[in-house]
């Protein structure tokens, strides 16, 4: 009984201390711990089923990949340029959001609210599509 | 017996806008120096007229194309550079250079004597027509004579982009066919 305390207390102190780290990083931070890489495509990264998810999007060869994305409300999309040109994600019909300009290699990221047509306002022919289930 | 006539070749339309049509059956041969002075000058050229049209236009549709043109050919012949420095290439200037060049220096004189609606006209016009030849120059010249595979690929990776400029100044120019 007295074992089982002490290490509920030690778990307890170890949860506190990550959950402390954690509030000490900014946003990009966070945002640049997540692992980019090409199995994250096919797989986003996600802790549960209630959990929202993040959704990644790259911005390769002049085109978003996919140019359909469907997520969750909640869940976040993060658009990575691949590209050697800036590129942007701006809402297409009333410019509700935008990323403003990613440079080759940057990423950006938005909580997904509602459906979206989206748009490069840079290179405006590139076009895609967000669907909230 | 049926003759048959081939289709006449990206290559050989090529080779005829930068020999003319007696040189029709030449291609030219280049060396990896000389692709990359090919491909430096070709960027330059359309930052060149992106700069002409960014003083003398007032649209704003062809203020932000001419923008993104001397953006994204900047970034461009910042990576070409940046691979020739690696690879220890210096461009070489070659026939093909100096025809662009003397052409674009055409096409900036015609520019410069025209204003307002007629000069976006123009500008356009040329945007498409360019971008056109240098894809058909990249795709059938460049990338299959560049033996070096950083280049090929460095040559590959800007089609999309090339593509994605001709179908932004194609949905410009629509404005002034109306």
């Amino acid at each position: 009984m007295k074992t089982s305390l002490k290490w509920g207390e030690i778990g307890f102190r170890y949860i506190f201390l990550l959950l402390f780290l954690y509030g000490c990083a900014t946003p990009e931070e966070r945002a640049i711990k997540v692992p980019v890489s090409d199995s994250t495509v096919s797989n986003p990264v996600y802790s549960g089923p209630s959990e929202p998810q993040l959704h990644v999007v790259e911005i390769k060869d002049m085109k978003f990949q996919p140019e359909e994305i469907s997520v969750k409300k909640g869940d976040t999309i993060m658009w990575v340029n691949r590209d050697m040109v800036t590129h942007c994600v701006t809402e297409e019909n009333k410019k509700a959001w935008t990323s403003s300009n990613i440079t080759a290699g940057a990423f950006w990221k938005m909580v997904v609210e509602i459906n979206s047509d989206y748009f490069c306002a840079i290179h405006q022919v590139m076009k895609g599509k967000i669907i909230v289930e | 017996m049926k003759l048959i006539l081939k289709p006449i070749s990206a290559v050989t339309v090529f080779a005829m806008i930068v020999f003319g049509s007696a040189y029709a059956q030449v291609t030219p041969k280049l060396t990896d120096p000389e692709i990359a002075s090919v491909a430096v000058v070709a960027n330059q050229i359309d930052v060149n007229y992106a700069k002409i049209a960014k003083t003398k236009s007032k649209n704003a549709d062809v203020l932000k194309f001419a923008q993104t043109m001397s953006d994204d050919h900047t970034a461009v012949i910042k990576q070409a550079v940046a691979l020739v420095t690696k690879l220890g290439v210096t461009p070489k200037d070659n026939a093909v250079s100096q025809k662009l060049l003397s052409d674009a220096a055409k096409t900036k004189k015609q520019l410069n004597s025209k204003s307002g609606k007629a000069f976006d006209k123009a500008y356009i016009d040329n945007e498409v027509a360019y971008h056109k030849a240098v894809i058909d120059a990249v795709e059938n010249l460049l990338i299959p004579q560049s033996q070096n595979a950083e280049l090929k690929k460095l040559l590959q990776d800007v089609v999309p982009t090339l593509k994605a400029h001709l179908a932004h100044a194609e949905m410009v120019q629509k404005e002034f066919a109306k």
